[in-house]
């Protein structure tokens, strides 16, 4: 029974999302006859000077991000610092915007202050912007870890040694895994991100394959080009594996251990310096520029934007909801099987498949999901909402499956041992035991893939069904010659209404959740 | 009562148990006494069904419950409760709901299984254990003798035939140890709620087991050494034991 | 169990909702900025009652979107229209043989410099490329009036065009290369490197940085023309080369697409959008010059009447593109 549900969601995954990447990659290397073309195109040496320098970009970015997190975590997570609780939600806001509209904010930023912009369309400018947008995620990683360490391990090295000496020889070693994980997931995020360095004017490896894209029309050397990037990322994915096998990758919660906070104080402003600045730096600035321009001229434009996107509040948000309840479900079946099942059981190839689908370029997602589905036969796909649906659940799946999978592993086998000993049907142990202990994990991954379906641009603007009206889609295609302040206002209603949402499911959720918080003493 | 075969298991490549034969007899409380890594737990484990060893026989009450790397009884029909060391109690449930979860959750429970029962059943374990107070806590709230009383009360709830009890008391005080040891061993001798009960129990703990063992099996490497009364077994010269005792 | 329930409920209703079979409909894919074609649509829906189905995308921002799906779905399409900001997407769709021919009466009064010889495509409503300026910079003399002026040294790093190897002004220096030949055409680009020219990354960008002073005047096309002009009093606008190759006109265009579901209602909306009421709600909207004769425009849109064209056959024109493209790319990426 459990296991034909595994099979049954395995084989719907692979033939609605892989198949058609398997086949537009087929296509490309062995139907089109300029294939040889085409790898002599990709084996040029400006080829690989591009994508040593994307990888170097990403590289910094990926280090930066994770100190950054780092410290912040350490902040947050380890310290009895002022307004701990209000920065630990505030500074996870960059997470939630289009990376597009921070490199907006941040281009009229300095202009706005400085008069110059040739500051930020530079690699500073996409170290700056990235970095901004990635360190919330290591913060994310970094900062659960470091609540999950065991308070015991610190105070046993604290009757010994000084603090600095336990974060350096106690703490900081059993935060590797957490700290590779962000590095990596970093790394992938900003070697494939593409709109900050096209908008900012540097030329990336990401740029180049979108040119053979939009200027010369060269689907099958674009794919090659992906696919040197998805080998990239699986390489690295795969030793992450290797060398941190099994540890969390990253998780939410704290389950079973009490989190030691330290009380520093004479640091203690310190570190409310530090949680300021970065609040100010990452979601002040770009956020008082915005505001200044979707107001300096009074509200009919921020009115005209509200207009023009309330007609996609409702499509939207119920395809995001949709979309996010499917994310969770696949997560779920693909995690439960992969970390559950005893040790011979393990099935590790659904996981293994929603990474590589989330390593691939959103482009050229969209273009497999268009190449395979638009056939008459498949048109029912095709020209509904189910492709949009196909490219959301590709795309994020991998996200969920890794949160819900480390929340799993958190629990002790013997659990379900006791029920099973005691007589307790599958599903009842699944409903009774496992999903209430699990319920915070699956909410998060809710809002998660909510929140990054509802922003979802790259493979939608490729594939949305002619007549419907999908907001990041729209606010991107009425951006391009609408006046400052309608684009401004736009990003403003946009970065509101995905607050609100969250904050209602949250506080629809809480009670059930609050009742559940049995694990902090 | 229960019957190991010619049992070998391994964990990956390396052999926990060799070609093990076992007997352990009804109504008795019997003690798994070893150091860690002897295969003790293992042991249990494959009594209650949660592995399957290599090759070799397990039977229950003269039936083949296991057989090679096949299941032919699943745990929940062979009649035993555990107790785990962790205990495993369900963090989001209280003492009452642990307890009665069994009760209400089973395959075998008719749908409408009288409510009034289950509550009976239920305070009547917790009397027993002088939980009464505790019913509506959560297992955090619980000190650790508490916890340990909670997950034997849930294994008995559903009047099992055999208790395997892994290290439950590990952890414990001396003070507290005794007493719950009492319990366990009162449970062996009488017959509360009509409980016929064997009981095996696990323990790296020699003390542990000359408090309350009706019979002793001496494990080391997947071996048996030595088995016998308590006082066999303090007689014995077995140098294993021996060095058992020398701490 | 009641939660599945209603999700199931409302993904059932999602997806019927999405596939109703509303035959009288059209499906239009455009890469006119959604802002300004949504209404011209809108109005068409309301006038004939023909459901449009649209999908827009930018050429602001370089999208991938319409024209690489039109390729990608060329075995199966899904569009009846495609309408296009600029002649180069079209042809490249033609040249891909993803076109299919309509003459359309409407368009009869259009010159046939801007339509295809093949009747592939239909031009209308265009837009100019122009040099806009920030009058706090430059002053009135020293405003350039040449295409060829952006190479003096008083422009040294105040000039900025958009990334050449998109959009309009890829088509630009193709019609460039067509006009004055390929070896004055390359010199003219490597003068203008060495002149340490902005590449931005479109021509909203080349707009906001003129606005915004980082520069004293750029190449841009009518429409962000005459927004800078909306935006700030600041900005100065400048039809170039009226004294010699004139200045390049470029229209929107219009074709059908081969095999595609409800090519009767293409062919509507197609002459629909061809008229000359579309011609003036867009030269309203958006500062085009309409192609027809006797269309009522605003007084500060000019008329095609007194703007020299450069002279260039939009096909060939093309063509160019496609063979220059490599050489743009080299141009770019070497700084």
């Amino acid at each position: 029974m459990k296991n034909n549900l595994y099979t049954v969601v395995l084989v719907a995954f692979v033939f609605l999302v892989v198949i058609p990447i398997i086949y537009t990659l087929g296509v490309a290397l062995f139907v089109e006859d300029s294939f040889s073309d085409n790898m002599q195109l990709l084996m040029d040496k400006n080829t690989f000077l591009l994508l040593f320098k994307s990888i170097m970009l990403a590289s910094i970015i990926a280090l930066l991000s994770t100190l950054l997190g780092s410290i912040l975590g350490f902040i947050l997570y380890k310290t009895k610092v002022k307004f701990r609780s209000f920065f630990k939600i505030a500074l996870l806001i960059p997470l939630f915007i289009s990376p597009y509209i921070l490199a907006v904010a941040w281009k009229d930023f300095f202009y706005f202050f400085f008069n110059n912009t040739s500051f930020i369309s530079s690699y500073f400018g996409v170290i700056l912007v990235l970095t901004t947008i990635y360190t919330p995620l290591s913060l994310l990683i970094v900062g659960s870890a470091l609540s999950n360490i065991n308070a015991q391990l610190e105070e046993s090295g604290l009757v010994i040694v000084n603090l600095r000496r336990v974060i350096l020889k106690i703490i900081l070693p059993l935060l590797k895994p957490a700290l590779l994980s962000s590095f990596v997931l970093i790394f992938i995020f900003s070697i494939s991100e593409f709109s900050v360095p096209a908008f900012l004017g540097v030329k990336v490896f990401t740029t180049e394959i979108f040119t053979q894209f939009s200027a010369f029309y060269n689907h099958s050397l674009a794919i090659l080009q992906s696919t040197l990037l998805i080998l990239i990322c699986i390489l690295l994915l795969y030793s992450e594996r290797k060398y941190i096998a099994d540890a969390p990758f990253f998780s939410v919660g704290n389950k079973g251990t009490s989190n030691k906070l330290y009380h520093m104080r004479n640091q203690n402003r310190l570190s409310l310096l530090v949680l300021f600045t970065w609040f100010i730096i990452s979601i002040f600035l770009p956020f008082l520029i915005l505001f200044i321009q979707s107001f300096k001229n009074g509200t009919t434009q921020f009115i005209k934007a509200f207009e023009l996107l309330m007609l996609t509040f409702s499509q939207s948000i119920g395809l995001a909801f949709i979309g996010a309840i499917i994310i969770v479900f696949v997560g779920f079946i693909a995690a439960y099987h992969s970390t559950r099942q005893n040790k011979t059981q393990k099935r590790k190839s659904f996981d293994w498949l929603l990474l590589i689908v989330f390593t691939i370029p959103s482009t050229i997602f969209g273009i497999s999901l268009i190449k395979f589905y638009n056939q008459p036969k498949l048109d029912i796909i095709y020209s509904s909402y189910i492709i949009l649906l196909i490219g959301y659940v590709g795309k994020y799946s991998f996200i969920s499956a890794k949160l819900i999978g480390n929340a799993i592993k958190q629990i002790p086998n013997s659990l379900f041992e006791a029920a099973q000993i005691e007589g307790i049907p599958f599903f009842e142990q699944l409903r009774k035991i496992l999903f209430p202990l699990i319920m915070p994990t699956l909410f998060v991954a809710f809002i998660i893939s909510f929140v990054l379906n509802l922003g979802e641009l790259g493979t939608s603007i490729m594939v949305y069904p002619p007549g419907t009206e999908i907001m990041p889609i729209k606010v991107y295609t009425i951006m391009a010659n609408a006046p400052q302040a309608l684009t401004s206002s736009m990003t403003l209603i946009v970065f509101s209404v995905t607050l609100l949402i969250i904050t209602s499911f949250y506080f629809m959720i809480k009670p059930f959740i609050k009742k559940n918080n049995f694990v902090n003493d | 009562m229960i019957k190991l075969s010619n049992i070998t298991h391994l964990y990956g490549d390396k052999a926990v148990l060799q070609d093990l034969s076992l007997n352990i007899e009804a109504n008795q409380l019997t003690c798994l006494l070893g150091s860690s890594g002897s295969g003790k737990t293992t042991i249990l484990r494959l009594i209650a069904g949660l592995e399957t060893p290599k090759s070799g026989i397990i039977s229950i009450e003269n039936r083949t419950v296991t057989q090679n790397k096949q299941i032919l009884i699943p745990p929940h029909h062979r009649h035993i409760g555990f107790v785990f060391q962790d205990l495993a109690l369900w963090p989001h449930l209280t003492v009452y709901e642990n307890i009665a979860f069994g009760l209400k959750n089973r395959e075998t429970t008719p749908k409408q299984s009288k409510k009034d029962h289950i509550n009976k059943t239920v305070f009547d374990m917790l009397d027993f254990f002088g939980l009464q107070e505790y019913a509506e806590k959560y297992p955090h709230q619980l000190s650790g003798g508490q916890k340990q009383l909670v997950a034997i009360s849930r294994s008995l709830v559903l009047k099992p035939k055999i208790l395997l009890m892994d290290e439950p008391l590990a952890n414990l005080d001396v003070k507290l140890k005794r007493k719950i040891l009492q319990h366990i061993k009162n449970l062996s001798q009488s017959s509360i709620f009509g409980l016929d009960l064997s009981i095996v129990y696990v323990t790296h703990d020699h003390k542990e087991a000359f408090a309350i063992a009706d019979k002793i099996v001496v494990l080391d490497k997947g071996e048996i050494e030595e088995t016998g009364t308590v006082e066999e077994i303090k007689r014995s010269n077995n140098k294993f034991m021996k060095y058992f005792l020398e701490y | 169990m009641k939660k599945i329930t209603i999700v199931l409920a409302l993904f059932i209703v999602l997806i019927i909702s999405s596939c109703s079979n509303n035959t009288n409909e059209v499906v239009v894919y455009t890469s006119v900025d959604q802002i300004f074609s949504e209404p011209i649509l809108k109005g068409f829906e309301k006038e004939t009652g023909i459901k449009v189905k649209a999908v827009y995308d930018t050429e602001e921002t370089k999208s991938t979107g319409v024209l690489n799906r039109l390729i990608a779905e060329k075995e199966n399409p899904q569009c009846d229209l495609f309408w296009s900001g600029d002649p180069v997407r079209t042809i490249v769709l033609k040249n891909k043989g993803i076109t299919a021919p309509y003459q359309s009466a409407i368009a009869q009064d259009i010159d046939d410099a801007f339509k295809d010889a093949d009747n592939h495509w239909t031009g209308f409503s265009a837009r100019a490329r122009v040099l806009i300026y920030n009058k706090n910079l430059l002053e009135k003399a020293d405003v350039p009036l040449s295409i060829f002026d952006l190479t003096k040294e008083k422009y040294n790093g105040q000039i900025a065009i958009a990334n050449p190897l998109f959009g309009t002004t890829t088509f630009h220096i193709a019609a460039l290369f067509s006009t004055i030949g390929d070896e004055k055409a390359k010199q003219f680009l490597a003068d203008l490197k060495k002149n340490n020219v902005v590449i931005a990354t479109s021509n909203g960008d080349v707009k906001k940085r003129v606005i915004q002073g980082e520069i004293y005047c750029g190449l841009t096309d009518t429409d962000d023309a005459y927004e800078a002009m909306k935006e700030s009093a600041n900005i100065g606008i400048v039809f170039l080369d009226q004294q010699g190759i004139g200045s390049l006109i470029m229209p929107n265009t219009l074709n059908l697409i081969k095999n595609a579901p409800h090519t009767e209602n293409g062919k509507i909306l197609m002459d629909y959008l061809l008229s000359k009421e579309t011609e003036a709600k867009l030269a309203k909207s958006c500062a085009q010059m309409p192609l027809h004769k006797n269309v009522e425009t605003p007084e500060n849109i000019p008329s095609l009447d007194h703007i020299i064209p450069m002279k260039i056959d939009y096909g060939k024109t093309s063509q160019k593109l496609e063979e220059i493209q490599d050489y743009l790319k080299i141009w770019t990426n070497d700084e």
